[in-house]
């Protein structure tokens, strides 16, 4: 049995034994989707549901998203950066940490759907997996491609890919990647304001503003998002280009310091849109003002989210 | 109506003549990055479809309808400028069957015996619409399954398919008899040839027959059904679904104003999000994802037919399938709604 296999088991085993026990009300996991190189979320509730739970390099949604404002215990299926981003949601008062139950997958990375599509670029109507490898087929072809090839961008770079705060982890952990050296932002940086906004503008010009990449974002739980605010209305509907400037640049930094670089509002975008481009700035700020990274312990908050009396910052005071 | 054939050495041609000074929109690019744009390099012909439908042509995502000027100084002071309607000849190449019918969908709603649309009708009406079928439908595809076909008429004015590296064609209308008409082409009989395509690609996709199931059961069996909490809760609430459907096309007026006056526009909107139906006492009809879903599914399975005489609000164009991040499939949630019990 591979490594995906024997994952896929614990999770069942464990899932089954949770919810016989009382120990979770619901697991959220993955099934398998009804479309090729598709993963889907999947809410289990009996223990024979839980023969539909799977692992896969496809699980491309960050699970921890469906955390906020639920009641009841929960058991969440949890690879490095959704575990970070559910321990994130604890410290933040979203949801209670004795309600939570986290199944840590160790994570060597998921595929870019994308990135296999520029290299078979004819329609894929199934996709196998083995550890190492996908094997994708369609009328007439069968092309079989390194997984290490196809990695989504922020899984190349990922410095937590076994969930180490997870209650229990399914396999033994997973190496780490490297981390992400910003070379690209740091270049972007060292450009003149109209040279960055020319690129952050040209970045989001398909933005539909379909807000999928917000509603993907186990960050993005306010009651009323800033853009659906009425009265009064802080941002209009239209497609103008500063309007969807606005709306990406403070959702940006309202996840300041809290990003665990998922991917998933980039998985979401219907138009490929590289929305983490935005968070990939203040990441590095973060980490190079604070040296913190989130969802790492479960006491600590984000450093935008506090304020202490010993503060450096002469501002505040 | 007799069909014609453009051979591939006469493509160019075709395309010029048809045009005919007027603006041709085409499918431009390849692949997932195929667009239905003002044709400036070579049309395609093997794609699957286009990666946004081609709603926005007639009904953009933003559409400002007038101006108003406040300061006495201005020369419209105190009157509604007129901004609406930016019709202009169109001919469109390569409308997928499926986006042709959704089209004509939702040109039920914009015209109809109650209403007019000014903005919609211009456009609409003056765009004449070349559809290119399906020899090979995608992986996602399903018009079939939703009462069309990959040859599908509907909304089009001719029907076009690749035949030898160049086209055969089918006048579907007295304007498309008189566009293909001026291309002067080689006429020839094609309807057997194009019965049997469609019939090899309709078999080609896969059977889905619970439709039949859904019209028959009374619209509260359905509604009041126990399933639409579930199906509902993997729903991330964002817009995608509504946003690349062909037949989607509810709209939202904003006014944005200033001291010196304001713009009116139209915007699209999505039943996806809580705001699309609050009130404003800040009372919503729809308060969960449970409602806003089951209301976007029921209406496209059964409040559309009722109201168009069987026609499907979902044409089977496969967009929401592939494009939902959370793979809410509308396959899946129809063969649900014909099983599930109330």
């Amino acid at each position: 049995m591979g490594a995906l296999e024997t994952i896929t088991q614990k999770i069942q085993d464990k899932a089954k034994s949770l919810l016989e026990s009382g120990q979770a009300e619901v697991v959220i996991g993955y099934r398998k989707g009804s479309t090729p190189l598709v993963a889907a979320p999947y809410f289990a509730r009996t223990p024979s549901d839980c023969e539909n739970l799977i692992w896969s390099s496809f699980a491309k949604l960050n699970l921890a998203n469906y955390l906020p404002n639920r009641t009841g215990k929960v058991a969440l299926v949890a690879k490095g950066c959704d575990a970070r981003s559910a321990v994130g949601q604890v410290t933040e008062n979203q949801i209670p940490r004795d309600n939570l139950y986290l199944i840590g997958v160790p994570c060597s990375g998921l595929v870019d759907p994308a990135k296999v599509a520029a290299k078979e670029g004819r329609p894929i109507q199934k996709a196998t997996e083995t550890d190492e490898t996908i094997t994708v087929s369609g009328v007439g072809f069968e092309v079989e491609i390194k997984k290490a090839e196809v990695l989504r961008r922020n899984c190349e770079v990922c410095s937590h890919r076994s969930p180490t705060m997870a209650d229990e982890l399914t396999g033994p952990e997973a190496p780490a990647a490297k981390p992400d050296d910003f070379a690209d932002i740091k270049a972007l940086l060292a450009k003149s304001p109209s040279e960055r906004l020319d690129y952050f503008q040209d970045l989001i010009k398909d933005c539909l503003r379909c807000y999928a990449c917000r509603n993907a974002c186990p960050l993005c739980y306010c009651p009323v998002c800033f853009v659906d605010e009425t009265r009064p209305q802080w941002l209009g509907k239209s497609t103008d280009p500063m309007d969807t400037m606005t709306f990406h640049l403070l959702r940006a930094l309202h996840c300041a310091g809290r990003c665990t670089a998922c991917g998933a509002c980039e998985t979401a975008c219907p138009v490929n849109i590289k929305v983490r481009e935005f968070n990939r700035v203040l990441d590095k700020a973060v980490q190079e003002n604070w040296s913190y990274e989130p969802g790492l312990t479960w006491e600590q908050k984000p450093p935008l989210t506090v304020y202490q009396p010993n503060d450096p910052a002469d501002f505040i005071k | 109506m007799t069909e014609y054939i453009v051979k591939e050495d006469a493509l160019t041609a075709f395309f010029q003549a048809i045009a005919n000074g007027r603006r041709l929109l085409a499918p431009q690019g390849q692949g997932e990055n195929c667009r239905l744009e003002v044709a400036t390099g070579p049309v395609s012909l093997d794609y699957g479809n286009t990666h946004l439908s081609p709603k926005a042509t007639f009904f953009p995502q933003t559409e400002k309808i007038l101006a108003y000027h406040k300061k006495a100084d201005q020369p419209k002071y105190n009157q509604y400028q007129d901004l609406g309607d930016h019709a202009e000849p169109t001919v469109i190449f390569g409308i997928r069957p499926c986006d042709a019918k959704g089209l004509a969908i939702s040109n039920k709603v914009f015209q109809n015996d109650r209403f007019t649309d000014p903005y919609w009708k211009g456009k609409y009406e003056s765009a004449l619409k070349i559809g290119l079928a399906c020899l090979n439908p995608s992986p996602q595809c399903f018009c079939a399954a939703m009462g069309g076909s990959p040859f599908g008429e509907m909304g089009l004015d001719v029907l076009a398919y690749p035949k030898e590296k160049g086209l055969g064609l089918k006048p579907l209308t007295p304007a498309g008899e008189e566009l293909v008409k001026a291309a002067s082409l080689p006429s020839a009989d094609l309807a057997s040839e194009i019965k049997d395509l469609e019939k090899k690609a309709i078999e080609a996709q896969g059977p889905l027959d619970t439709y039949q199931i859904i019209n028959e059961r009374k619209i509260m069996e359905l509604y009041k059904a126990d399933h639409w909490s579930a199906t509902a809760e993997p729903c991330l609430g964002c817009g995608v679904c509504t946003f690349f459907c062909p037949t989607c096309h509810c709209f939202d007026i904003q006014d944005e104003t200033s001291e010196a006056g304001g713009v009116r526009m139209r915007n699209w909107d999505t039943c996806m999000s809580p705001l699309f139906t609050v009130h404003g006492s800040g009372h919503n009809p729809r308060p969960s994802k449970t409602e806003r879903v089951r209301q976007r599914f029921m209406h496209k399975l059964k409040y559309i037919p009722i109201k168009q005489d069987g026609v499907r609000g979902c044409t089977g164009c496969g967009r929401c399938v592939v494009m939902c991040p959370a793979n809410i499939d509308i396959r899946t949630v129809a063969a649900t709604m014909a099983q599930a019990s109330a």
